[in-house]
């Protein structure tokens, strides 16, 4: 790119401030990691539940929530190590990480505070997935995202009011809507690097 | 082009509007970012960048990563006054006489 000695349209400022802008859109290279991983790993242990349950005799089969906290680890060395690598974070990037550290917190409190009364945690759990995956959605720009967040919550009714031998399903479907299908849509936009 | 004077003479080079643009959307880049994404030369680019630091448009961190020196550039709350007041300017510059 020049610089001085030649003078500049308007026309010619416009059209490079509006190429600068396009080039520093959100970076989702990382979004598809998370959701993938998130989803494949919500989904085995929600399933696992239901079939413990289902055909076992375990008594508190939802001991297998535990898996979830390699799951934080892996998730935030993931995070940290890309973010270094990182060369740009735009306001974007900050605002999608904390939209899910919030969640992260606000999970563990509603677990605190439900500890108590597992049997109807999934309701809650479902309806406060849903927010963060919709706000993402809207973060990125990416319909099957917030479609996803919507899904959380139509889920989340449709537990509320299935009945115990149907809603240890609801959140395996949750996530597979609302995770793995938005992360695979999401993985084949990775290789333009931006939305 | 009366009116196009008018255009901060900070903002109105290729590369140095280039790279305030680049930086009004975002956080911070660093400087081999912007390298890429303008395709200026590490010597221009470098001086265009110290010429907005010295007007105050830019903050620049210069620090460490594995023992490479790292040049970060981030954009300060006069740099986004200036851009916003260039790219209205602008505007005004393009869109035609308004009939009395």
């Amino acid at each position: 790119m020049e610089n001085e000695g030649k003078t500049m349209t308007g026309e010619e400022s416009l059209r490079i401030i509006t190429e600068m802008i396009n080039k520093t859109k959100v970076n989702i290279s990382q979004s598809s990691f998370h959701l993938l991983f998130w989803g494949w790993l919500i989904f085995a242990i929600s399933l696992s539940e239901y079939l413990l349950y289902k055909f076992t005799n375990f008594t508190s089969p939802y001991y297998i929530w535990f898996f979830v906290i390699p799951g934080i680890f892996v998730s935030v060395i993931y995070g940290f190590v890309n973010g270094r690598k990182a060369r740009v974070q735009t306001y974007a990037d900050w605002l999608y990480m904390w939209t899910w550290i919030g969640f992260l917190i606000a999970a563990i409190v509603l677990f605190i505070i439900h500890s108590k009364r597992l049997d109807t945690f999934a309701t809650y759990i479902l309806l406060l997935s849903g927010f963060p995956t919709f706000i993402s959605g809207f973060i990125i720009k990416f319909r099957p995202l917030i479609a996803g967040g919507i899904c959380f919550w139509i889920i989340a009714l449709i537990v509320n009011f299935a009945g115990s031998s149907l809603a240890p399903l609801g959140m395996p479907v949750a996530v597979l809507f609302g995770y793995l299908v938005p992360g695979y849509l999401l993985r084949n936009k990775v290789g333009h690097g931006t939305i | 082009m009366a009116r196009f004077k008018e255009l901060d003479p900070i903002l109105h080079s290729q590369l140095r509007l280039a790279i305030i643009s680049l930086l009004a959307g975002i956080e911070a880049a660093e400087f081999t970012y912007l390298q890429e994404q303008t395709g200026a030369t590490a010597g221009n680019l470098s001086i265009q960048i110290t010429k907005l630091k010295e007007a105050g448009y830019i903050k620049v961190i210069k620090k460490f990563r594995k023992n490479y020196p790292l040049t970060l550039c981030s954009i300060t709350s006069l740099g986004q006054k200036k851009f916003i007041e260039y790219a209205q300017a602008l505007q005004d510059y393009l869109e035609p006489e308004k009939p009395e």
